[in-house]
């Protein structure tokens, strides 16, 4: 199992801090459009993602009880 | 040396050698707003030797709940932020010297100031600026501070021209619509945090301890007690265009910044981003009516307006601002609305 937590705004679109999922030999960009799809979280293309605290790019392959973190960037100042 | 800068000499990472280093630099600040004035306030205490602001915008009373060198009477002069900032800040510490220009970081204005800069504290409201500022910091190799906050949200990343990624390499395209202090709110605390992670890590970077300099990019959510760092080494992208092999510092291209037009006897600016993208408008429309706009809409535009101005937004992100032909105005509204 994996957890998955979401940050900033895209924490008020999937409306929870986290969610619990099996994501396991899943890339990161095959983890975004499912996540999309079942939480409804749009704009997760240009989110940030970390595995365990690391970033991770798309093409990085998600093991069993990785976290990860989808970080948007934002832009105010 | 004077007792002005005693107690930041007496702590070891700065020291008299880093105070004398920290005096002889000369850093960049763009943008005047929340960040910018921060930032500036800090250096400025702080005894670096020269700083230079630049911003496009005026002093208005929505600002004054963050943006810490302005007064309500620069509210009622309209000054420009970057004088408003220097008025104030030359009253903090005399010995400064300090330049303000008002007007667009384009990245012409940006490369005539590039070859004196030590280092760039970004305190923009939107990716298009930082995207210049980060080829610009390539190109004549400057480090630079990215900063951001909205809501009760913040981030800062620290990028090192050769030894970290650049600001490409994490986000590949300027992103689109992505959420801004007048669209998402914001509070002081979120802006002073950031603040607090730039600053250090210009002090570490003026002061040449570059061992000290934070190598994760750092967010937190000061409403819902979070702080998270994140590992950037495997970030940075081999390829990437802007600091990769093959580089071609797009963002300073014409081609890839956003295109303004004023309409000829319509008192109308047109302004197109670079690359299309696909706005939500039904959200945005709820989020304008929050700030004030009566929102009419079809699925293809949004049109709003409140007392001041009048724009009409399209699915693809083109906007027409209307009741004026000042294109920097125009663009300032835009960024400040959808990024």
């Amino acid at each position: 199992m994996n957890k998955v937590l979401f940050f900033a705004h895209l924490r008020d679109e999937a409306g929870a801090e986290s969610v619990m999922m099996d994501a396991a030999g899943k890339t990161v960009a095959e983890l975004k459009t499912l996540i999309a799809k079942k939480y409804g979280v749009t704009r997760l293309d240009t989110a940030m993602v970390a595995i365990n605290e690391e970033f991770a790019p798309d093409a990085d392959r998600i093991g069993d009880g990785d976290i990860i973190a989808f970080i948007p960037p934002v832009s105010g100042g | 040396m004077s007792e002005r800068y005693s107690r930041q000499t007496l702590f070891p990472g700065i020291g008299p050698e880093g105070q004398e280093k920290i005096g002889r630099k000369h850093v960049l600040i763009v943008g005047a707003g929340a960040l910018g004035s921060g930032n500036a306030e800090v250096l400025t205490r702080a005894g670096v030797g020269r700083l230079t602001i630049i911003d496009r915008d005026y002093v208005e009373e929505s600002n004054l709940q963050r943006q810490q060198l302005y007064t309500e009477e620069d509210v009622a002069e309209k000054l420009p932020k970057a004088v408003a900032a220097k008025k104030r800040l030359e009253k903090i510490n005399s010995e400064i010297n300090i330049t303000a220009i008002v007007g667009d970081a384009t990245p012409e204005v940006l490369a005539e100031f590039a070859g004196g800069i030590d280092l760039i504290l970004d305190s923009t409201d939107n990716f298009e600026t930082r995207m210049t500022i980060n080829d610009i910091s390539q190109k004549y190799n400057i480090p630079w501070v990215y900063g951001a906050c909205v809501a009760s949200f913040g981030m800062s990343f620290t990028i090192i021209p050769g030894v970290t990624p650049c600001l490409n390499c994490l986000l590949k395209a300027v992103p689109l619509q992505g959420l801004t202090c007048d669209t998402g709110g914001i509070i002081g605390p979120a802006v002073q945090m950031v603040i607090a992670h730039q600053t250090a890590e210009a002090l570490k970077i003026l002061s040449e301890d570059y061992d000290a300099v934070r190598p994760s990019l750092v967010s937190f959510d000061l409403w819902r007690n979070d702080y998270t760092s994140m590992k950037m080494s495997r970030a940075k992208d081999p390829g990437c265009l802007s600091c990769g092999e093959n580089r071609e510092y797009p963002y300073l291209d014409e081609e890839n910044r956003m295109k303004t037009a004023v309409l000829c006897g319509r008192d109308t600016v047109q302004i197109r981003p670079p690359h299309a993208g696909s706005f939500n408008l039904e959200e945005l429309a709820g989020k304008l009516s929050a700030l004030g706009y009566a929102v009419k809409g079809n699925p293809y535009l949004l049109s709003a307006e409140n007392g001041e101005s009048r724009f009409v937004l399209f699915q693809d992100g083109r906007a027409l601002i209307h009741g004026t032909k000042d294109i920097a105005q125009a663009k300032s509204l835009y960024q400040r609305l959808f990024g």
